[in-house]
């Protein structure tokens, strides 16, 4: 094989790694807000995203070097034949144990992410006692139920609950809980700003937290093919200071509870809540 | 579906049919099956009048008088590009339409000055970068730096293509409620085509103001698969809620000159009166329906669609609105209770379609009713709406509410009815406005109570 090859074969992984190094500043990493995540724990994840880029970059860097000085080798001599060998023992056990060194390492590294992530004893306290909304998804939307101002979420339907479609608020700099639902088929509750990603399915009530740590208007959208529909099926999660959020919710109480006459006549056929539009 | 031969042949097709298919297909507005029950020679004229009027999805036009955004904007002629005398379209470079929305392909184009003032072109193509637009070439078209022209329909077409993107698949092109995806849904999607709607906000003989049909597409319809689309712009809802009301328009005014023939001209009728027992000539026939073409068909299609347009107009005004006159009364045990008792009454005859607890299972659902338009009984049991679909009455313990769940919602359907709907309007009937409010305050509680 001639050079002109192991250049070829060279020039791959260096534009491999080349493009993925300077994916984060060509906006082709992590969505939003240069790549950093919306919520403490999405923080926690993408640091373990890195971890894992970090150790398959530098093996997979090593590897090809290897192969392409092999090549180079080669190449420059024609004289000498390559040897035919029945596998080496010692090269075996090297490429076995140190992949599962690292996978044993990446499993105990990450466990407690992961059980502060998914294991409900480790939910915060304040968050499971008091939960925001429920969440159903429906073919196409989203659909928001919260309790009334001062009251807790109750599994079942409430005469004062607050209802809303495709656009939930949610304070920040606190853990919230949601319980998540399902009307029809299997959706997927996916919030890409703050790496939280939970199916939903019918029958099923399944508590879902996150603590976003910044005010925005981010998108929840459905993960999970759930139909003809399915890219319709996007929302607003709209993150704002305390106070926003409990006057976002008096606001709906208002609305919720008009009766044709007063003040919010003028706005009665407009949406639901006017804050927070981008 | 097995992977055939066929299928096989027209995947290897496809990319050369994508090359070749430059040219826009063919897309029109569906006719009613009424219209299509019109003797040929009714049908055709009724048919050309829409498409002269209304358009095609890929060609609107503009009819005057219409409560429609049309949406006209005014463009000049900064130059000509020279073409041989063989191209078939004129290419010309137009200012005036910088802000103007970016896909103007298949409008009207009507001059306003120069040689062909008063003509009207078509934009076959249209460079939202470079403001190129190239028209059909006609005899008569020589446009020179200068001109002016308005362009016609871009506000249309705006809410065209955002309702052919998210509400096609169900509603169909035409806004006739059979997009391909309407054979899976329960309840069915909306036909436009009678220009009625279900959840309003206004008295009974309205239609729905502009503000209903935009909060329809805001927050959908719970129960029923028309999803929110609150992530849409204003603007975008009102372009779509502007082409919808469009649809109905036009499939109103369908209907209205359809219904003026078809006593004299359908074919049925053709066939009765050209029988023995009928003893007309299809000849006498003929001379009838052209003389009526003739003298009043043209006063037929003025009036269908101004009188459709004008009711259209009349539902935003303030005075269509259901306003109650008292504020609602507090939500008592006892307003409950009085409310309990008038559904139960012989005043409303709640009960008879909602059941006695509400739970949508009245006598009525028992019954063979008579359609009110065909005057013959419905083939199943229980209600149906004008739609022809079958309607059972609403479960009121469910806490879903269709038309939205706020007091006034739920005061506006006892006010109103729901109109389509064999639920009847209670606003001008022996109730008081107390007595509506109780009602209202029974009907919320109904969702949490055990019975
Ligand atoms: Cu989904």
């Amino acid at each position: 094989m001639g050079k002109g090859w192991c250049l070829f074969f060279l020039f791959w992984p260096v534009a491999a790694v080349v493009s993925c190094a300077a994916a984060p500043f060509i906006g082709w990493s992590f969505p939003y807000d240069n790549a950093q995540a919306a919520s403490n724990l999405g923080i926690r994840i993408d640091h373990l995203f890195y971890l894992i880029l970090a150790i398959t970059a530098a093996v997979f860097i090593g590897t090809q070097a290897v192969l392409v000085y092999a090549l180079w080798r080669s190449a420059n001599n024609r004289d000498e034949r390559a040897q035919h060998t029945h596998g080496n023992h010692k090269l075996e056990l090297i490429w076995s144990i140190i992949p599962g060194a690292i996978l044993l390492f990446l499993a105990l590294y990450q466990m407690n992410l992961w059980a502060d992530f998914r294991f409900k004893n480790h939910y915060p306290e304040a968050a499971v006692k008091d939960p925001l909304a429920e969440v159903t998804a429906r073919q196409f939307e989203w659909r928001f139920r919260y309790p009334a101002i001062g009251k807790q979420l109750q599994p079942k339907p409430q005469p004062d609950d607050l209802y809303t479609v495709n656009e939930l608020h949610v304070p920040f700099g606190k853990p919230v809980l949601i319980q998540l639902r399902s009307d029809d088929v299997q959706h997927s509750f996916f919030l890409p700003a703050l790496r939280i990603k939970q199916d939903a399915l019918p029958g099923l009530q399944i508590p879902v937290w996150f603590e976003a740590n910044k005010p925005g208007v981010y998108d929840l959208v459905c993960a999970e093919l759930c139909g003809w529909g399915h890219y319709k099926m996007k929302a607003h999660v709209i993150v704002e200071p305390e106070e926003e959020y409990q006057a976002y919710l008096k606001n709906l109480t208002q609305q919720q509870s008009y009766d044709g006459l007063g003040q919010i006549a003028a706005n009665e056929n407009g949406s639901e809540s006017e804050a927070a539009e981008k | 579906m097995r992977f055939g031969y066929r299928h096989f042949i027209l995947l290897l097709l496809f990319p050369v049919l994508t090359i070749a298919g430059c040219e826009q297909p063919k897309v029109e507005f569906i006719f009613s099956e009424k219209t299509n029950e019109l003797m040929p020679a009714a049908a055709k004229p009724v048919k050309e009048a829409l498409v002269r009027e209304f358009g095609n999805p890929l060609a609107l036009t503009q009819f005057e008088g219409l409560p429609t955004k049309f949406g006209d904007v005014e463009g000049k002629v900064k130059s000509v590009e020279a073409t041989g005398a063989e191209a078939p379209l004129i290419r010309f470079q137009a200012t005036g339409l910088e802000n103007v929305y970016d896909k103007l392909q298949g409008l009207p184009l009507e001059w306003t000055s120069g040689k062909a003032q008063g003509q009207v072109s078509r934009i076959k193509e249209y460079n939202f970068e470079t403001g190129m637009i190239a028209v059909e070439k006609a005899a008569d078209i020589a446009p020179q730096p200068g001109d002016t022209f308005l362009v016609e329909c871009t506000r249309l077409q705006f809410g065209r293509d955002l309702y052919n993107r998210h509400c096609m698949h169900c509603h169909g092109m035409s806004g006739e409620g059979t997009g391909p995806t309407s054979r899976y849904l329960n309840p069915p999607p909306r036909d436009f085509r009678l220009g009625i709607y279900k959840y309003t906000s206004t008295k009974s003989t309205d239609k729905a103001q502009v503000q209903d049909l935009e909060r329809t597409v805001k927050e959908g319809i719970a129960g029923t698969y028309m999803p929110s689309f609150k992530l849409l712009t204003e603007d975008e809802v009102s372009a779509i809620v502007n082409y919808v009301i469009w649809l109905s328009i036009r499939g109103e005014t369908e209907k209205k000159l359809v219904d003026e023939l078809f006593l004299d001209f359908s074919k049925e009728t053709f066939a009765e009166r050209t029988s023995e027992a009928g003893g007309e000539t299809p000849e006498e026939i003929d001379e009838e329906l052209k003389e009526y073409m003739e003298l009043d068909f043209p006063d037929t299609l003025d009036f269908a669609t101004s009188s459709v347009a004008e009711a259209w107009e009349e539902a935003n005004r303030e005075e269509a609105l259901v306003i109650p006159e008292s504020p609602r009364v507090p939500d008592s045990p006892e307003s409950r209770e009085r409310g309990r008792q008038l559904y139960l009454s012989n005043k409303t005859k709640c009960a008879t379609c909602h059941g006695p607890q509400g739970r949508g299972n009245g006598s009525a659902t028992h019954d063979f009713w008579t359609n009110p338009v065909t005057n013959t009984k419905y083939p199943n049991r229980g209600l149906h709406d004008i739609w022809g679909n079958q309607l059972p009455p609403r479960d009121l313990h469910r806490g879903i509410y269709r038309g939205g769940r706020r007091p006034i919602d739920i005061y506006r359907r006892i006010f109103a009815g729901i109109k389509g709907t064999p639920m009847p309007a209670f606003g001008s009937s022996a109730l008081t406005e107390e007595e509506r409010w109780d009602l209202v305050n029974y009907v919320m509680s109904l969702p949490y109570s055990s019975n």
